[in-house]
C-alpha cells in the first residue's frame, strides 16, 4: 500500500490541477449548503445585494489569501500580513496627507514598501535558515510598530481619492473585486502552468531534491515572500479605498483569517500542495459565514464558536480528501 | 508571543528599583504614574499627550511616569506594570484598567503599600471593590448619558417606528455596554425600533462588515448608531456601497479627528466628545488633591463626573 507522501512525489507534476478539480467540487457544495441554510434563517440573505456587498468586501482577503497560498505551498508561513497591510495603508496616508503626494505615487510607494518588508522576511528566512514562522512573527511586531510610528497611532481620513477602486462600476461590482479575481486567475495559471509554479510545489515537497537537481531554491523563497508583501500592499489599497481612511490598527488578527481561508481551501500547512482556486472558495466560505451570521443577528460568542468549528471541520474533511487522493495516485 | 522568563522580569524589576531609587534621591516632588490601556489606541494616546502637556504646565507639582500596554486585552501585562510601579514606590497611581475585575487584587496591593489610586476610563467593578473593602474614586464621563445625548439628537431627525441598528464596541467592556444602553434609552424614549445590535469590536473594518450585513437584512433601516467613531467610519462606507447615502443616518462617539470631514458634510450626523485629552488630567488633579490630604469631590456613587458634550455636524 502506498502512503500519501510516497504517492504524491512521483505525480507532483500533475497534482495541483487535479487537486483543484476534486477539492472545488466539495468546497462548492459546502458553500451552497451554507448559502441555503442562511437563506432559510434570514429573510433577506438570498438577494443580489448581499452577494454584491460581499464581493466588494472581500478583495483584500482574496489577494492576501493568494499570497498566503504561495507561501504555504513552499512550506513557509507569513504571520505578518495584517501588520504589513496596516503599514502600507499608513505609508499611503502619510504620503498623501503629510507630503502632499498625489494618489498614484502614494499608492505605488505603499505597495513598494509592503513588498520590501515581504522580501526582508524572505531574505532573513533564507540567509540564516530560520523558520519563517518566527521571522514573520518578529516582522509582525516591527511593521505594526512602524505603522503606529508613521501615523502617530491615529486613524487618518484619506478621502475619496481612491474611492473609484471600490465604487461599483457594473452590476454592483467594484473594480477591486475584478482586480482580485484577475489576481486569482493569474496566480492559478502561474502555479499550475509555469515552470516557476512547478518549482514552488517542488520546493514545498522536497527542497533537498530541488537543490540536488541543480536549482537554487533560495531566490524562489525570497520572491514568494516579496510577492506576499506586494499583495498585502494591494489589499491595503483596497481597504483604504473602501473605508476612505487608513487605520494603524487595520488587519490585526487578519493573518489567522487568511490562513484559515487558505487551509479550508485544502492547501497543506506542510507545503507542496495547494490551489489558488480552492483558496478562493475558502475565502468565500469564511466570508459568507461571517456575513450570514451577522445578518441572522448571531451574538458575538456564537459567531466565534461557529467560525472556529467550521475551520476545524474543514481540516478534518481535508484529511479524508488527501487520503483518497493518495489512493487514486 | 513568548513571555519573558520570570528571571528576566525579576532582573528588570531590580533594575527598575535601582533606577527609580537613584532618581528618587534627587526628587521631592510626588511621583504620579499613569497606567493606560493600549497606547496603540488613538484615544489613550490623546489622553497620555494631554497628561504630558499638563505636567509641563505644572512642572513643580509632580513628576509623571506613563505606561501602557501593547494590546487592550492584555490584562496580564498591565498587572505586571502596576507591580513594577509598586516596587518603584510611586505616590499615586492613575489607572485605566484593562479589565474591571482582574486588576482589583493588584490595586489592593498598591493601596496596601500606601499608594493613592484613582480610576479613570473603564470603571473598576464596584462589587469586587466592595468585597475587598476598597474605595477607589472613579474620575470619568458618563458614557450612558453621552450616548443618550447622541441618540436623542438622532431621534429628532427620525419618525417614531423607524428601524435602527446599533453597532456595539467590544461587548465585554463597560464602555461598550453603557453606550449601547444609552442608545437604547434614547431609541426607546422616541419609540424607534432597534432591529439589531451587533459588535464591530471598535474597529473600522469590522464595523463596516456588520453595518453592511444590517443594511442588507433590513431594507427599511433608517439609522446606524455606532459605539465609536471608527465603527461609524466603517458604517458610512457601508451605507455608500449599499447605494443608500442620505437615506441612512450614521452617528458615532468620541469625536476623533478623522470624523470631522464626515460631520462637515452630513455623512455622520453627530458624535459625542468626552474630552479624551483631559481624562487623564482630571484623574491626576484628583490624585494631587488626595496627596495633599484633601477629600476628592465625589458624588454618592464615588464618582467624579467629567463633561460629555454632543457634537453635531451640518444642520
Amino acid at each position: 500500500m502506498k502512503t500519501s507522501s510516497l504517492g504524491t512525489a512521483p505525480t507532483a507534476k500533475r497534482a495541483p490541477g487535479r487537486l483543484a478539480f476534486g477539492t472545488c467540487f466539495g468546497l462548492a457544495g459546502a458553500l451552497l449548503g451554507m448559502v441555503a441554510l442562511f437563506s432559510l434563517l434570514s429573510s433577506h440573505f438570498l438577494s443580489y445585494a448581499t452577494f454584491s456587498t460581499l464581493a466588494n468586501q472581500i478583495p483584500d482577503l482574496m489577494v492576501l489569501a493568494v499570497g498566503m497560498t504561495f507561501v504555504l505551498v513552499i512550506g513557509g508561513i507569513d504571520l505578518s500580513v495584517g501588520s504589513v497591510l496596516a503599514l502600507a495603508g499608513s505609508v499611503v496616508s502619510v504620503a498623501m496627507l503629510g507630503w502632499g503626494w498625489s494618489v498614484l505615487p502614494a499608492a505605488l510607494l505603499g505597495m513598494g514598501s509592503a513588498a520590501l518588508v515581504g522580501s526582508l522576511t524572505g531574505s532573513i528566512t533564507v540567509a540564516w535558515r530560520i523558520p519563517s514562522f518566527i521571522v514573520s512573527l518578529g516582522v509582525l511586531e516591527m511593521a505594526r510598530g512602524a505603522a503606529y510610528q508613521l501615523t502617530d497611532s491615529r486613524t487618518a481620513y484619506v478621502g475619496d481619492a481612491l474611492a473609484w477602486l471600490s465604487d461599483p462600476i457594473a452590476f454592483g461590482i467594484s473594480p477591486s473585486f475584478l482586480i482580485a479575481l484577475a489576481v486569482i486567475v493569474l496566480a492559478q495559471l502561474v502555479l499550475v502552468r509555469t515552470v516557476f509554479g512547478r518549482y514552488l510545489v517542488a520546493i514545498g515537497t522536497n527542497e533537498e531534491a530541488v537543490r540536488l537537481a541543480g536549482v537554487d531554491p533560495r531566490p524562489y523563497r525570497i520572491l514568494v515572500f516579496a510577492l506576499m508583501g506586494l499583495l498585502a500592499g494591494l489589499a491595503a489599497l483596497f481597504q483604504v479605498s473602501r473605508l476612505e481612511a487608513a487605520d494603524p490598527n487595520a488587519g490585526s488578527g487578519l493573518e489567522l483569517q487568511v490562513i484559515a481561508a487558505v487551509v479550508i481551501g485544502g492547501t497543506s500547512l506542510m507545503g507542496g500542495r495547494g490551489s489558488v482556486v480552492s483558496t478562493f472558495f475558502g475565502v468565500l466560505i469564511i466570508s459568507v459565514l461571517a456575513a450570514g451570521l451577522a445578518q441572522i443577528g448571531a451574538s458575538e460568542p456564537t459567531k466565534r464558536i461557529i467560525t472556529g468549528a467550521v475551520i476545524v471541520i474543514a481540516v478534518i474533511i481535508d484529511t479524508y480528501r488527501s487520503r483518497r487522493t493518495g489512493r487514486w495516485n | 508571543m513568548h513571555l519573558p522568563s520570570l528571571g528576566r522580569i525579576r532582573a528588570l524589576a531590580v533594575l527598575a528599583v535601582l533606577f527609580t531609587a537613584s532618581v528618587a534621591c534627587a526628587e521631592d516632588r510626588p511621583k504620579v504614574t499613569l497606567v493606560m490601556k493600549s497606547l496603540a489606541n488613538e484615544f489613550f494616546l490623546t489622553m497620555k499627550d494631554g497628561a504630558k502637556a499638563y505636567q509641563k504646565e505644572h512642572p513643580d507639582d509632580f513628576e509623571l511616569v506613563s505606561n501602557g500596554i501593547k494590546d487592550e486585552s492584555d490584562t496580564g501585562a498591565q498587572i505586571r506594570i502596576v507591580e513594577q510601579m509598586i516596587v518603584s514606590r510611586v505616590d499615586a497611581l492613575v489607572i485605566a484598567p484593562a479589565d474591571s475585575k482582574a486588576l482589583v487584587p493588584v490595586i489592593k496591593r498598591a493601596m496596601d503599600a500606601g499608594i493613592i489610586v484613582i480610576n479613570i476610563d473603564n470603571r473598576l467593578d464596584p462589587g469586587v471593590l466592595a468585597s475587598k473593602q476598597l474605595s477607589v474614586p472613579f474620575v470619568g464621563p458618563d458614557n450612558r448619558k453621552g450616548a443618550r445625548l447622541v441618540g436623542d439628537y438622532l431621534a429628532s431627525r427620525l419618525k417614531a417606528g423607524d428601524e435602527v441598528g446599533i453597532i456595539e464596541g467590544v461587548p465585554t467592556t463597560t464602555n461598550a455596554q453603557q453606550r449601547t444602553a444609552g442608545f437604547q434609552d434614547a431609541m426607546e424614549a422616541a419609540q424607534m425600533k432597534v432591529v439589531s445590535v451587533q459588535s464591530g469590536n471598535w474597529e473600522i473594518n469590522k464595523g463596516n462588515a456588520v453595518a453592511s450585513a444590517m443594511l442588507n437584512e433590513y431594507p427599511n433601516l433608517k439609522a446606524l448608531l455606532a459605539g465609536n467613531d471608527s465603527m461609524a467610519l466603517g458604517a458610512v462606507s457601508a451605507v455608500r456601497s449599499a447605494g443608500r447615502s442620505g437615506q441612512v443616518q450614521v452617528v458615532g462617539y468620541d469625536n476623533i479627528k478623522a470624523i470631522a470631514p464626515m460631520l462637515a458634510d452630513g455623512r455622520v450626523l453627530a458624535s459625542a466628545d468626552q474630552y479624551a485629552a483631559r481624562q487623564a488630567v482630571f484623574g491626576i488633579e484628583a490624585a494631587l488633591k488626595m496627596l495633599k490630604g484633601e477629600k476628592p469631590e465625589v458624588d454618592g456613587d464615588n464618582v467624579i463626573q467629567t463633561p460629555v458634550d454632543l457634537v453635531v455636524g451640518k444642520q
